[in-house]
């Protein structure tokens, strides 16, 4: 809403400059985001709040600073030039639907003289962004924007049998309106009709046959109350927002019909001439009878903390409109004390006593009521699973892994390319663009766009993590769970001057996921996973501990097809799974941890080079050692792999290092011969082994 | 003189040290002090400060104080233990001085090597600074999950509780229950996404803002509470450098016997001190929300312009359009419509809410001027936060 100064200063005495004012708006409720100088003076650009359509209009503004500096407010009392002839002989209203339609009151003016309007009437409208059109059209506009209400001016002529009918719209019905569009219209918006055809549509546009124009003589100017949601219903259907529909959505005035249509006509008979009709047509099924308000000191004292003299609060809610009497017997500035107020017509917004509570202490100043810290009641507590998600933070940060955030709302067809089977995906009904148009199942689709974003940037070395929502429907519930998901490409070391670079590999991200997996009690590894991860270098993993329910989560290389389809010219290594069983087997893995003894005596290693046939796995090898239930052997470890070379196709060469402790003895030479013929015998036989001897 | 085996020794030809006195013919002291002085002459060449002849110390030590085959002790066989007795003490005293004076020369020219043997090889091993050191990777929580962290400290510290609940909310929990009925204009500011729902399922939405967790919260708990919900919201608003259609909303919600707007005045003053500062000035403005009553709009001072609505070169501060303050989020005391759904008595209770939009704050903290940058995920962006 914007707000000329010197149009408010017709209204009330105020001297301040511009700039207080502005400030002084801002700090009463009135929020004025710009001041800026026009043709017509200053102007407050204000951000209305929307339960303030009383400043829709000057007048409205011109109350609050009123208030604010404690002024009167000047009465606006149009002097109008009325004929002998009544009104009531020479139009008919009648309202049919007044559950849309509280009031209508029409005017009538003949002989009016349609011209361009006055160079000060233009210069106003135009500052505040109004295109000037005819006097009589303006004049209704400048009305509307003094005192809040919108108006209408017909041409009366263009009214068969001069009457007008509020009713619904008929089923199909069309009607072409000011902006020269042809609208289909439904049974649940307010039109009004002359004897024979809809002319407007209620509290939003005007008929464009009825309009006035330069061969107009007489006028009919309604000055009418629209209900508020039939306006914002009509509104939103036809996707039509006027000055008009912007005002009765908000709750227009009821009262203010007749005084609006009043100074509408002064206006009129200004710029325009012509003769008004003597007294008004006005059907009003929805008259209110002012509503009685009471402020307790007591409530105000129990929601502020602080108190407000009873001067200020009298002299506050008099101003504004609401006739404060003191009802109680108490003396001045009593805690008991109590005013009965009235509700101004238009103040609908304040029909309780925590309204006027926040009336008066908006006036009065919040900054009058000190500060003090509350003294805690509950303890901290933060979510479930923070100090385990801390952790995990911590850990990826300390892996190198940079967190991102993404948007979830992501394109339907990348998403499906990752979503798990049988997952039912989240769309949006009205989404803003196709490709965000529902609600991610996995976190693979966004991962894959933020390395993108770095790749195309000449970011060549990335790891990425994020810890975020998928989202699926689970019956007729919308599901939302947590999941980490990991992205990592490029080098997995720079080169430097102390350093050799080396290129990341499947074998990072696993290392990687392992120690992720520590926090958690260890990760299980089965070579499976879906379509889209390169298929000799996939995984899924299962946590060690906790719920056995299946699947927890995927790792692998994505697969060079899908990469290809994506144009990502480098190996991509993705890792997702899901975070409740995670922080589950993180709670049970903490509340498991127990000391080990650390042994006294010498750990003493032995290296075992095999030579085994493709397929056996490094596991297969381990588990053959530990099926021997030697309780020295504290641990076997992978050293070396290679194939080719010496070493015959369908063969691949493993050094497998197993280390020995006793932790009462040292271990002497003939037990670890032992040991290790028993080792080698077994690997031989069960695993078909061949020992290379180092 | 080095001999054939890089051994020092006496002279190739003739070596006084192998002989007794008597062989030699030494039988009175004068005899006995030239020999030991020829002996300790022989030495001195070889080690001489300046040219020395035999720059080996390790092979010096062994030829002249080596246990078995060194001259030292050939003296003392040779000379010393068959000498005559009237010649025995001088001779004993000889070659004390002859052994003290090797060993001390020896011990310098020790030290000598060494330090000079350490400065090369410092020289050779030493570090440039300027070099950079091998830099590990390491990660970082993205800008706005440190924001998420920092506020929950400050309310932590004030004995909150934190909650977290679903996305997709029902228009129930995101509107009506907030006093926000259907038709209402301030669904205006908060143009929602509604989901696709299966059939027989009900009306879902995104949550427009993190409110409906007051709703949830004490509908399941008695007061006092003091909750704050961190998480995402979505609004349907077209993305620009102060829009996106997701971003991060800490919800906060105090309700309590005894709780006033001083109360509430009194926390969000001291969050603000411990966010941006100390410094920090801070201000209430009057506006509407439909859940709450007083509601305000919270403003800080300009942390642009410093308050001052004019930036350095004189012009118009374009943060703050002038005003020298900066609108931060909205808040207020709670609504005593929004009470009667959840079955607290509004006559007994007070409380306040407020929603800090964190990605906001991120951007005031930081001087960032585009909310994209943020979902953009650019490395060189992320690290700056490490």
């Amino acid at each position: 809403m914007k707000i000329l100064y010197d149009w408010l200063k017709e209204f009330v005495d105020a001297k301040a400059p511009a700039p207080e004012v502005r400030s002084r708006l801002s700090l009463s409720g009135t929020a004025v985001d710009a001041l800026e100088e026009t043709a017509a003076g200053p102007m407050f650009d204000a951000e209305l709040t929307i339960n303030r359509p009383d400043c829709m209009g000057h007048y409205g503004v011109a109350r609050e600073v009123a208030t604010i500096y404690r002024l009167p407010l000047k009465r606006v009392e149009p002097k109008l030039k009325e004929s002998e002839e009544a009104a009531s002989a020479a139009a008919r209203v009648e309202i049919a639907c007044p559950e849309f339609c509280g009031r209508y009151t029409a005017r009538v003016i003949r002989g009016v003289r349609v011209a361009p309007s006055p160079e000060w009437l233009r210069k106003r409208l135009e500052a505040l962004g109004h295109g000037s059109i005819n006097n009589v059209v303006d004049a209704t506009n400048y009305a509307m924007l003094e005192l809040g209400h919108p108006m209408h001016a017909f041409d009366y002529d263009k009214l068969s049998e001069h009457r007008i009918v509020v009713r619904r719209a008929k089923a199909g019905e069309k009607m072409r309106t000011l902006d020269g569009i042809e609208r289909t219209l439904v049974a649940d918006m307010c039109m009004i009709a002359d004897a024979s055809h809809a002319v407007a549509i209620g509290g939003v546009m005007g008929g464009q046959d009825s309009e006035i124009g330069f061969a107009s003589k007489n006028i009919l100017l309604e000055a009418a109350w629209f209900d508020p949601i039939s306006v914002r219903r009509t509104s939103k259907t036809l996707g039509l927002r006027t000055d008009a529909s912007t005002r009765f959505e908000r709750g227009a005035d009821p009262e203010m019909a007749d005084l609006a249509s009043r100074r509408c006509v002064e206006l009129i008979q200004q710029v325009a001439g012509g003769e008004l009709l003597a007294g008004v047509v006005d059907v009003y099924p929805r008259k209110l009878q002012p509503g009685v308000l009471l402020l307790a000191r007591r409530e105000l004292l129990r929601v502020m903390g602080g108190d407000v003299p009873d001067t200020e609060i009298e002299a506050i809610l008099k101003s504004l409109g609401f006739a404060p009497k003191r009802t109680d017997k108490g003396g001045a500035n009593s805690p008991d004390a109590v005013w009965e107020c009235c509700q101004p017509s238009w103040r609908a917004d304040v029909a309780r006593e925590i309204d006027l509570v926040e009336e008066v202490v908006r006036h009065y100043g919040l900054d009058k009521f000190a500060p003090r810290l509350p003294t805690a009641r509950t303890t901290a507590t933060r979510l479930p699973n923070a100090a385990a998600e801390d952790r995990l933070r911590e850990r990826l940060a300390g892996l190198g892994y940079q967190e991102i955030l993404t948007i979830p709302l992501v394109d339907p067809a990348v998403d499906a390319m990752f979503r798990a089977e049988g997952d039912a995906p989240v769309h949006i009904a009205n989404p803003l663009a196709e490709d965000a148009s529902v609600m991610r199942s996995n976190g693979i689709g966004n991962m894959l766009a933020a390395l993108e974003w770095n790749l195309n940037r000449g970011q060549r070395s990335l790891r990425l993590f994020e810890i975020a929502r998928a989202y699926r429907w689970n019956g007729n519930a919308p599901e939302e769970r947590a999941v980490l998901t990991l992205g990592a490409s490029g080098y997995a070391r720079e080169k430097g001057v102390a350093e050799t670079p080396r290129e990341f590999s499947f074998e990072d991200l696993k290392g990687d996921l392992d120690r992720l997996g520590e926090l958690a009690g260890g990760l299980l590894w089965s070579s499976r996973g879906p379509a889209w991860l390169h298929a000799a270098r996939r995984g899924e993993i299962t946590f060690r501990v906790g719920a056995a329910n299946g699947t927890a989560g995927i790792a692998g290389q994505l697969a060079r097809g899908v990469a290809e389809k994506l144009k990502l010219r480098q190996d991509i290594f993705l890792a997702e799974f899901l975070l409740e069983p995670f922080y589950a087997a993180c709670s049970i893995a903490k509340t498991a941890r127990r000391y080990t003894p650390i042994s006294k005596f010498p750990a003493v290693e032995r290296d075992f080079s095999l030579v085994l046939g493709e397929g056996t796995t490094f596991a297969d090898v381990a588990a053959e050692i530990r099926s021997l239930r030697i309780p020295e052997i504290i641990e076997i470890e992978a050293v070396d792999l290679f194939r080719g070379g010496q070493v015959p196709a369908g063969k691949f060469s493993l050094l497998v290092r197993v280390v020995f402790q006793s932790p009462t003895a040292t271990l002497a030479e003939i037990q670890l011969s032992d040991f290790s013929n028993r080792i080698a015998a077994a690997l031989i036989e069960k695993l078909g082994a061949a020992l290379r001897t180092a | 003189m080095g001999g054939a085996n890089g051994k020092p020794c006496m002279t190739d030809v003739f070596n006084p040290t192998e002989k007794t006195l008597d062989a030699l013919g030494v039988s009175d002291p004068v005899g006995v002090e030239k020999l030991f002085h020829d002996v300790r002459e022989q030495f001195d060449r070889q080690t001489d400060a300046k040219s020395p002849t035999e720059p080996n110390y390790v092979g010096l030590k062994n030829a002249w104080l080596g246990r078995r085959a060194g001259i030292v002790n050939a003296i003392a066989e040779n000379w010393l233990k068959p000498s005559p007795t009237n010649l025995k003490p001088l001779v004993g005293h000889a070659l004390n001085g002859l052994r003290q004076h090797i060993e001390l020369r020896l011990e310098t020219m020790r030290r000598n090597t060494a330090a000079s043997e350490e400065e090369s090889a410092l020289a050779r091993e030493r570090v440039d600074l300027s070099l950079p050191g091998v830099m590990r990777p390491v990660g970082s929580r993205h800008p706005i999950r440190q924001t998420f962290d920092d506020i929950e400290q400050i309310f932590l510290s004030m004995g909150y509780q934190v909650v977290a609940g679903p996305e997709i909310e029902t228009p129930y929990y995101n509107f009506e229950a907030l006093n926000i009925p259907e038709h209402h204009p301030a669904r205006d500011n908060m143009d929602t996404f509604y989901m696709e729902t299966p059939k027989g399922a009900e009306t879902r939405l995104l949550r427009t803002h993190t409110s409906p967790m007051q709703i949830r919260t004490m509908e399941k708990q008695k007061p006092p509470v003091r909750i704050i919900v961190p998480g995402k919201v979505y609004r349907r608003d077209n993305p620009d450098a102060t829009h996106s259609f997701a971003f991060h909303q800490i919800e906060g919600l105090a309700v309590d016997v005894d709780l006033t707007f001083c109360d509430f005045a009194g926390t969000i003053d001291y969050f603000i001190r411990q966010f941006f500062g100390p410094g920090t000035k801070s201000r209430f403005r009057p506006s509407y929300f439909p859940f709450t009553e007083p509601s305000v709009e919270f403003d800080a001072s300009c942390i642009f312009c410093g308050g001052s609505g004019v930036t350095g070169a004189g012009a118009t501060c374009s943060k703050c359009k002038g005003s020298g303050w900066i609108e931060l989020f909205g808040a207020g005391m709670v609504n005593p419509a929004v009470y009667k759904l959840v079955k607290y008595d509004a006559a007994k209770l007070n409380g306040f809410a407020f929603g800090l939009g964190v990605d906001r704050l991120t951007m005031l903290k930081y001087g960032i001027d585009d909310i994209q940058v943020f979902f953009q995920n650019d490395v060189r962006f992320l690290r700056q936060f490490a």
